[in-house]
């Protein structure tokens, strides 16, 4: 191709995105002249430089575009139409331009439309302008054009974006429309950027365009060089020769930079990810009938050039969902008191190694009721499972392939594909990606990426004599195995799994994986390397870890691509090859082929269940019954023969007080001599609970996975592989209960807290001291948890529920105008000073221990006590 | 034999095509001649260590570190179907083919040969396809055949 075609070629792709993102910029701010001047001479060079070359099709569509343009910087305002049929022509220029790219001369083809469309608004514009225009061309020739003008107001916009590396065609000076209207505005906006743009210009001057393949070319040099090196520091390690060593620690050190200027040369800014995202929003608004703003921020944040094509997919996909998803339509933002315009921001910066990338949108956040409806819908979780999870947790369900929750399906978004791919695309570089939101403020997506690709660090592990690479990205820990294999690997229905602290983590051996030898039996050697791809967790058992190492990867011939295990080789210090692991290909080799989220949260879940003591006992037929022991305060064995009828209630003399006895199946017939009796105590009486048999106490993680619609059971749950009911002790107080107590009026009480044991093991206490409880889970919305307060007389509240410790919650709590009439007892696990001045300080009456039952009883009827003398008070005041 | 001629033959006779005439290297396996175009090799060298592929193909015999490059070592015995003895040491042809970096290891080289159109032959048809499927053509030279290899099938591990 001829070489000034070439060079025509190169910079106007340059410069046409810029052109893009300008255009779009002036839309917005009409009166920044500059923005669309620099628009007009790029178009104008371009049809200029088209019609040199004979590139008719360009030149035309050019000229089309260049009157309305002209226009547009005389002073027609722009509008939307204007602007997307110039886009139009912009998107057509750029598709001529890529088709000479590839083959050489313009391809045939007819642009008459958008001629037409161009040169049809020129023609009706330009009558009404004409008025305008003579008196703007009388202008012109009055404030002689300023030619000190800097060249590149491109810089401060896209200030990444190398725009204008080479020095453009001469081209006069084009006149700043100096209308008396704007004159006073034009300065200010300009004076800003002024600074910023002339910073870019010096930095302009000192690049030059270097292409892609003579970068990797000087990598691929400098990945051998430092072979070389490292093979020569081998050798020297061996020779007592001083001589060498000095000057071999020099080479050695500039190896080391000049790899390093090499990497840094690959770099490139994170701005060209942006480029297009101007345009992108704008179209987005457009079809979405939105008005949204984008911001973005650290475009000059670098990143491996190899990446920044791998995040421009997610990248956009994200952008969409937040346009489409988040930002709600003009009239709904001004009814719940937003500014009509929403915003999209985009934020990259760098980060501990990472580059991570923010997208936020301050829309209406997630709606988490929805997302629950369709989890629940699609079977990905139980209702159960939901009540456990937080927020984060459930939002995480998004990213699941086929999920979304768009009710009607746009042609943005909504089709649930996309979430998962941007998931699966990011963590495929080694990232990953997270999402918070706030219900009515907005959401967040935060992408984590490694820099660079080329160099990562490495396990070099070994099994079977051969060793092998192992990105340490994905791996999480290495467990020596020794003496204890056998203890921490298992063969269950002959798979392997890994017990690790209570996980259970599914293993393999390596040379299995890869078809190396049979076992061997020095397995007091053994590694089990575990490693987390995307949320699951596995291992492979190693025989050994030789070294971490910096490797260059490298991709795997054509031929071998085939092998999923394997995602590349490299060459080590030592000279020698190894293979590359591909940790999700090892995964799809044990059989995980999709990870799902719902997985992940049921672990976590069992870990932050904390073991409990557990009383098992049988009563009638069915399973096995549970309860926690802190209800129990004792067991006796009560002779059937003590036990009275009266009232057709049972009692039992124990310890010189009547005690009322239920049995807790109507199998119990009294038939044997004597039957264990768990006494349940509350602050006033005691009920003895009548079970068959008492079959053992266990520490245990309770979990209940069944709720149950019978009022004797709060539920079913699972304890060593078997189906146990945890029984409901609130319910059997009820039945015992004195018909005398409940006449008197029972102060109503709310038990907010998420984590439904807390509830079940505290509610029975409470409702037998005679209280009205109402327990429930805390609200998402902070405004539904005040009214729900104000219509209780007390309320106790989980101070451990991340919800409460948000910012906007503590703050309601602290401006409660009721607290004193209603006061609020927080619940800890761990109820520090710290924590009891934090809990106090928002209004808080109390922070009473998760476990302490009887101070939760005490400092209720106290703080109820002081609520009522307030009331009395404020009555009397009132009287 | 010698390598080091052969290289310097492949850089003297590349430099003068003659229409219809093709330079070939004689290279063995197993006692048989066959000729590898010139125009295929960069370079003749000698294994020093293989790094296998588990589950690889079984022709691959595995990656080999060729001055910082690494190359795909395919044994030219193993994909005729001859037994193998020692890869260690062993003689091996550079060859790039399809943007792909590869080494045909082989027992030894030989002279080349100046292959002319007009010597090719049919290839019988009672030739097993496992071995003609690698034979690019068979020349007559001299009263010896020679076949031709046929890089592109020698590299192919898609089937």
């Amino acid at each position: 191709m001829d070489e000034l075609l070439k060079d025509f070629l190169t910079e106007t792709t340059e410069h046409i995105e810029g052109a893009e993102t300008q255009l779009v910029h002036f839309e917005r701010n009409p009166t920044d002249a500059s923005l669309i001047t620099s628009i007009f001479r790029l178009v104008h060079t371009i049809k200029g430089t088209s019609s040199f070359l004979g590139l008719e099709r360009l030149e035309r569509v050019g000229h089309a575009a260049e009157s309305v343009m002209g226009m547009l910087r005389d002073g027609v305002p722009p509008t939307q139409h204007s602007v997307s049929i110039i886009l139009a022509a912009i998107d057509r220029i750029k598709t001529i331009i890529e088709e000479i790219g590839q083959n050489g001369c313009e391809p045939p083809g007819d642009d008459s439309e958008i001629i037409n469309a161009l040169e049809a608004y020129y023609a009706a514009g330009s009558e009404a302008a004409e008025a305008a225009a003579a008196a703007e061309a009388s202008a012109k020739v009055a404030a002689p054009a300023p030619s000190e003008e800097p060249p590149s107001v491109q810089a401060e916009l896209t200030p990444s974006a190398p725009v204008a590396t080479a020095p453009q065609p001469a081209q006069p000076a084009p006149a700043v429309p100096a209308s008396t209207k704007e004159s006073a505005k034009a300065p200010e906006s300009n004076s800003g950027s002024q600074a910023k743009a002339q910073g870019g210009s010096t930095a302009n001057q000192e690049s030059i365009r270097v292409s892609v393949d003579t970068i990797e070319r000087m990598m691929q040099l400098v990945s051998e060089l430092v072979l070389s090196r490292n093979q020569l520091l081998e050798l020297a390690r061996h020779r007592e020769d001083d001589a060498i060593k000095t000057p071999l620690q020099h080479l050695s050190t500039l190896t080391s930079d000049l790899q390093d200027a090499v990497m840094r040369a690959r770099m490139q800014p994170v701005g060209r990810l942006y480029a297009n995202l101007p345009r992108l929003v704008r179209e987005l608004s457009t079809s979405l009938g939105k008005s949204i703003d984008l911001v973005t921020e650290g475009a000059d944040t670098e990143l491996d050039r190899q990446l920044i094509e791998v995040i421009r997919d997610p990248l956009t996909h994200l952008i969409r969902n937040c346009a489409d998803h988040g930002i709600e339509r003009p009239e709904e933002r001004l009814a719940a008191g937003k500014p009509e315009r929403g915003e999209i921001r985009v934020s990259a910066a760098h980060e501990a190694g990472q580059i991570t990338i923010d997208i936020a949108e301050d829309g209406k956040g997630l709606d988490t009721e929805r997302i629950k409806k369709k989890i629940l819908a699609q079977g990905l979780a139980t209702e159960q499972d939901l009540r456990a999870m937080s927020n984060e947790e459930i939002y995480r369900f998004i990213f699941e392939p086929g999920f979304s929750t768009a009710q009607v399906v746009s042609n943005v978004s909504g089709r649930g594909v996309g979430m998962d791919v941007v998931r699966s695309n990011i963590e495929a570089i080694g990232g990953s990606v997270s999402l918070s939101s706030i219900e009515g403020k907005g959401s967040r997506f935060s992408l984590r990426i490694p820099l660079t690709l080329a160099i990562a660090p490495a396990l070099i592990i070994e099994v079977a004599g051969q060793r092998f690479a192992l990105p340490q990205t994905s791996v999480v820990e290495a467990v020596s195995l020794g003496k204890n294999y056998k203890e921490l690997i298992q063969d269950v229905q002959n798979a392997l799994v890994l017990k690790l602290r209570e996980e259970v983590i599914p293993a393999v051996e390596l040379r299995s994986v890869v078809g190396l030898g049979g076992n061997e039996d020095h397995e007091s050697e053994k590694l089990a390397v575990v490693m987390r791809v995307g949320t699951d967790s596995f291992c492979i058992i190693v025989d050994g870890v030789a070294d971490i190492q910096e490797i260059v990867v490298k991709p795997l011939s054509a031929s071998l691509a085939h092998l999923k295990v394997f995602s590349g080789h490299t060459i080590l210090g030592d000279g020698s090859v190894v293979l590359i692991l591909d940790p999700s290909g090892l995964a799809a080799s044990l059989g995980i082929e999709k990870s799902t989220e719902k997985k992940r949260a049921e672990v976590r879940d069992q870990n932050a269940l904390e073991r409990r003591r557990l009383v098992m006992f049988k009563a009638g037929s069915g399973a096995p019954k549970v309860l926690p022991l802190s209800l129990v305060s004792r067991i006796e064995m009560v002779e059937t023969s003590r036990i009275e009828s009266s009232d057709g209630r049972l009692m039992v003399l124990l310890q010189g007080r009547l005690m009322p006895i239920v049995p807790i199946s109507h199998e119990i017939d009294m038939s044997q001599p004597s039957y264990p009796v768990l006494v349940v105590a509350t602050d006033t009486h005691a009920i003895g609970l009548m079970a068959d048999e008492i079959v053992d106490i266990l520490e245990e993680k309770l979990e209940i996975q069944l709720a149950s619609a019978n009022s004797e059971l709060v539920g079913s749950a699972e304890i060593r592989g078997e189906a146990v009911e945890l029984i409901d002790v609130s319910h059997f107080i009820r039945l015992a209960a004195d018909p005398g107590r409940s006449a008197a009026t029972p102060q109503r009480i709310l038990f907010a807290a998420d984590d439904q044991l807390v509830r079940d093991m505290l509610c029975p206490a409470l409702s037998a001291a005679g209280y009205n409880l109402v327990a429930a889970p805390i609200p998402a919305d902070v405004n539904e948890l005040m009214s729900q307060i104000a219509t209780f007389d007390a309320v106790i509240l989980d101070a451990d529920a991340p919800r409460l410790s948000t910012p906007d919650v503590l703050r309601a709590l602290k401006e409660r105008k009721d607290a004193n009439r209603i006061p609020a007892i927080g619940l800890s696990k761990n109820p520090t000073p710290r924590a009891t001045r934090i809990a106090t300080e928002s209004g808080m009456a109390a922070l009473v221990s998760k476990h302490d039952r009887h101070a939760l009883l005490e400092t209720l009827a106290y703080a109820l006590d002081a609520a009522a003398d307030a009331k009395a008070m404020s009555m009397e005041l009132a009287a | 034999m010698s390598s080091m001629s052969a290289a310097v033959a492949v850089s003297a006779l590349s430099d003068v095509p003659t229409a219809g005439e093709e330079s070939y290297f004689t290279v063995f396996a197993g006692g048989e001649a066959f000729g590898l175009s010139v125009l295929h090799t960069q370079t003749i060298f000698r294994i020093t260590s293989v790094t296998p592929i588990p589950l690889g193909p079984a022709d691959i015999v595995g990656l080999v570190n060729l001055r910082g490059k690494i190359v795909t070592a395919v044994s030219l015995r193993r994909r005729l179907g001859i037994p193998v003895d020692e890869v260690q040491n062993s003689l091996a042809i550079g060859i790039e083919h399809k943007g792909e970096n590869f080494a045909l290891i082989v027992d030894e080289v030989g002279d080349v040969l100046t292959l002319d159109a007009s010597m090719k032959v049919q290839i019988p048809a009672h030739f097993d396809p496992a071995r003609s499927r690698f034979m690019a053509g068979l020349y007559k030279v001299g009263n010896l055949l020679i076949p031709a290899l046929n890089i592109g099938a020698l590299f192919d591990f898609t089937s």
